[in-house]
């Protein structure tokens, strides 16, 4: 065979940015340089330097640190509210696609309604309800991203129910959820991936919204999105306290943007 | 008239065309007959022109009338091609669904080549016409095309989408597009591969009609030997980008010289004799089918898609007893599909009663590429049905190992070696899934199998090895056999008795000898005439 020449740049980019994110993130949990919310009237507003890598906010609290923190919170809730409308989207998607018929209509119908709204906005009216809240917002923000899994998941499920090799299977008398998920998923799984990437940006950039407009994640714990909120009012005196952060997220959703390309490209 | 000298074309490091000779007269029919991936089509497509950038040729050259048109080491001359393209050069492909623009009627599809190339057809020195003229001139022109190929309604053909025609009447629309410019080459890739045998007949007479009214050189590409020697006055075998032996039809099929050649023209399915021994056939019957009609809906089962039934097989009544092969013949659209899905149990819309004494049909399909799980290794694919049936009956269940051992026992019966054992289906050539297919079906010893085409979509050497395989194996599991083709032939070297259904309704079933000798229906008369 030829020699692939195209190297697969886009994952090995995107796996570092990611990676470098991740331990960053995790290492915040554990060890932060400075405490998050020890305040210090004399620290207010340095600019970056060696001793403060980001420099220091309106509290006198050490920015990098803070990022830390926040880009911990932040991706856990990302990664959270992928997986609740993720695995909602392989359960409903791969039993609707499959079966067809009047719950797949029903689920169907019931998806373009929660379409039909900005997902952000929907978001907000059900943590009105809800109450504000890490919980409430990983399940607000979790319902409003499942429709589009279940949307991919089942026309990938249709693509397959009628392939030859499932028919076969249905011939052997393979159970119907050995057939969904140890026949028909593994096939989709490449889809599945990629759609995932999508999602979870998506879920990054809607909870640094909703923690931007103050429904999130509720000070003084530390989210990219309620940073972003407080530095707005210090963007001439103090431009690097709204520029770490949103580089934070920059960073963040670059990557796993690459990251999802590089998987899309990955041969067969 | 076209001259290929010592032509080599190669993909990155692979060289697909090995210094190619060959040259076609005036007025000559020239087949190129090989396997897939034979180099075939890369040579039609280097003399067409149409090679993609990908490919570099790196010797010889191709000249038409003693005009270099290609030539190594020569940056391809692409306004010489677009010049020649359509108007001296023409090319009919093998799939015409996707060949015609489907957003754009016939009509107009065909007058493109008028419009693109005025100088072949208008006399250059006649005064300028007014647009509406020219263009009623052209319709004209399209519409006796239309006729000359033999569609019956050249007016409705015209204003008609590609989809609103069947496969037969694209191929004519394909073909009117090939020749209306009278160009002196016409290059047929496949032309009837993706048509029915009475169909492939209809357009091999009219290609062979065309050659003799307007006397142009024809290169015909096929795998088919028996086409090739029907149509060609001179054909070339190739086989791994080489040119193996060319010749005069007549001599090339009486004697080869190759034994490649040999080996090609006896894989092809022929009426003399069957494959495998004298078959013991037991009285018992293991399916018995009586009145049966089955319906399938052509809206779905969306309650917002309103949709009427259609009858696609009706009234069916017939038995196979065990160890019996019963052939079933009959073109595409004529119920086959949906008579054995019902059969399977796979339809539930059905009338009438099918009865089956064994556990579990299995189907063998035709397209070895999608009838196998492409994320599962060949070792999981075999012992899945054994997992399936352990979980439905408790006394069936085996232990890890023995049904590890029993998929590889199954493996080395249908032929293959066991360090397949861990490959994917992606790993596999045609013949060789088609074989782990053959293995899945078999390896819970389901009684009873329907195999729906499963040599059509093989090479004919690898065809005639995977019915060898089948005939073995159903003697000695002493299977009983539904064998679904539209190849005549093959039925005959498979059977012990055929059914030939047409329009969802079986026509006749007799013993095999019987409906050779003596077909009691026009139909099946045709269909052994054409073959």
């Amino acid at each position: 065979m030829r020699a692939r020449k195209s190297r697969n740049n886009y994952l090995t980019v995107g796996l570092i940015m990611t990676t470098a994110a991740v331990c960053l993130a995790v290492l915040g949990v554990f060890w932060t340089p400075y405490s998050t919310t020890a305040m210090s009237a004399a620290e207010k507003f340095c600019a970056p330097s060696l001793r403060h890598l980001f420099g220091t906010d309106n509290y006198g609290r050490d920015i990098f640190s803070r990022v830390m923190k926040g880009m911990g919170t932040t991706t856990l809730i990302g990664s959270l509210v992928v997986l609740l409308s993720g695995s909602a989207g392989i359960l409903i998607g791969a039993l609707t696609g499959y079966c067809g018929g009047w719950i797949d209509e029903a689920v169907m119908r019931l998806t373009d309604a929660v379409n039909g709204f900005p997902s952000i906005l929907l978001a907000l009216v059900m943590i009105t309800i809800l109450g504000s809240g890490r919980q409430n917002l990983i399940l607000s923000l979790g319902i409003v991203f499942a429709p589009s899994f279940i949307r991919i998941v089942r026309s990938e499920f249709i693509r397959l129910r009628d392939a030859d090799y499932i028919s076969r299977a249905r011939m052997m008398g393979v159970g119907r959820g050995r057939i969904l998920f140890v026949h028909i998923l593994p096939n989709i799984l490449s889809t599945f991936w990629v759609s995932v990437m999508i999602g979870f940006n998506n879920a990054i950039l809607a909870e640094s919204g909703m923690s931007y407009l103050g429904i999130g994640v509720k000070p003084p714990d530390a989210s990219l999105g309620n940073m972003l909120s407080d530095a707005q009012g210090y963007l001439e005196m103090a431009p690097w306290y709204a520029l770490a952060p949103g580089l934070a997220i920059v960073w963040i959703v670059l990557g796993i943007s690459l990251f999802g390309e590089g998987i899309r490209r990955i041969p067969g | 008239m076209i001259k290929v000298e010592d032509l080599t074309v190669a993909f990155g490091g692979l060289k697909a065309v090995k210094q190619v000779s060959l040259e076609i007269g005036d007025g000559e029919i020239f087949g190129v007959v090989g396997e897939s991936g034979s180099g075939k089509s890369v040579t039609a497509l280097a003399i067409m022109g149409l090679l993609n950038e990908e490919a570099s040729v790196l010797s010889g050259r191709i000249t038409m009338d003693g005009v270099t048109l290609l030539e190594a080491g020569r940056k391809r001359d692409k306004a010489l091609y677009r010049k020649l393209q359509g108007s001296r050069m023409s090319m009919v492909f093998q799939e015409p669904m996707t060949s015609l623009n489907p957003t754009r009627r016939a009509g107009a599809q065909v007058e493109e080549v008028l419009r693109l190339h005025p100088e072949a057809w208008r006399d250059p020195a006649a005064p300028r016409e007014r647009a509406g003229a020219v263009r009623r001139q052209m319709r004209e022109k399209v519409l006796e095309m239309f006729s000359a190929v033999g569609l019956r309604e050249p007016e409705k053909v015209y204003n008609s989408y590609p989809h609103q025609l069947s496969g037969g009447m694209r191929q004519r629309v394909m073909i009117a597009m090939a020749v209306i410019l009278n160009p002196q080459l016409i290059v047929c890739d496949e032309p009837t591969t993706a048509l029915d045998v009475t169909v492939q007949n209809q357009i091999i007479g009219l290609l062979k009609r065309i050659n003799e009214r307007q006397k142009n050189s024809m290169l015909f590409i096929t795998h088919d030997l028996n086409l090739a020697r029907r149509i060609c006055d001179r054909v070339a075998v190739m086989k791994d980008g080489r040119v193996v032996e060319t010749g005069r039809t007549g001599e090339l099929f009486a004697a080869p010289r190759e034994a490649y050649t040999r080996n090609l023209i006896e894989a092809v399915p022929t009426r003399m004799g069957r494959i495998g021994g004298e078959r013991r056939i037991a009285a018992e019957k293991i399916l018995e089918v009586k009145d049966l009609s089955v319906y399938y809906s052509d809206g779905s089962s969306r309650p917002f898609a309103g949709g009427g039934k259609q009858c696609a097989v009706s009234h069916a009544t017939f038995d196979i007893r065990r160890g019996e092969v019963l052939g079933l013949v009959g073109e595409s659209g004529c119920g086959k599909t949906s008579l054995s899905k019902a059969v399977l149990g796979m339809n539930r819309d059905i009338e009438g009663s099918v009865v089956h004494r064994t556990v579990r049909p299995q189907m063998i399909f035709q397209d070895p590429y999608s009838s196998l799980n492409p994320s599962r290794t060949v070792g999981w694919l075999l012992q899945e049905p054994l997992i399936a049936r352990g979980r439905l009956d408790a006394s069936q269940a085996m232990s890890r190992a023995d049904r590890e051992a029993a998929a590889r026992d199954m493996l080395r019966r249908v032929g293959m070696e066991e360090t397949y054992f861990d490959r994917k289906p992606s790993q596999l050539s045609g013949g060789q899934r088609q074989r782990v297919s053959i293995a899945q079906a078999l390896i819970t010893g389901p009684g009873l199998v329907i195999a729906d085409e499963p040599v059509s979509a093989l090479d004919v050497t690898m065809q005639r090895q995977i019915l060898e395989l089948m005939r073995a194996l159903q003697e000695e599991m002493e299977l009983s056999c539904l064998f679904i083709s539209h190849d005549i032939n093959v039925i005959y070297q498979m059977s012990d008795r055929i059914m030939v259904m047409k329009e969802g309704r079986i026509l006749e079933i007799g013993e095999r000898e019987e409906i050779f000798r003596d077909p009691k229906e026009e139909y099946t008369k045709q269909l052994l005439a054409e073959s």
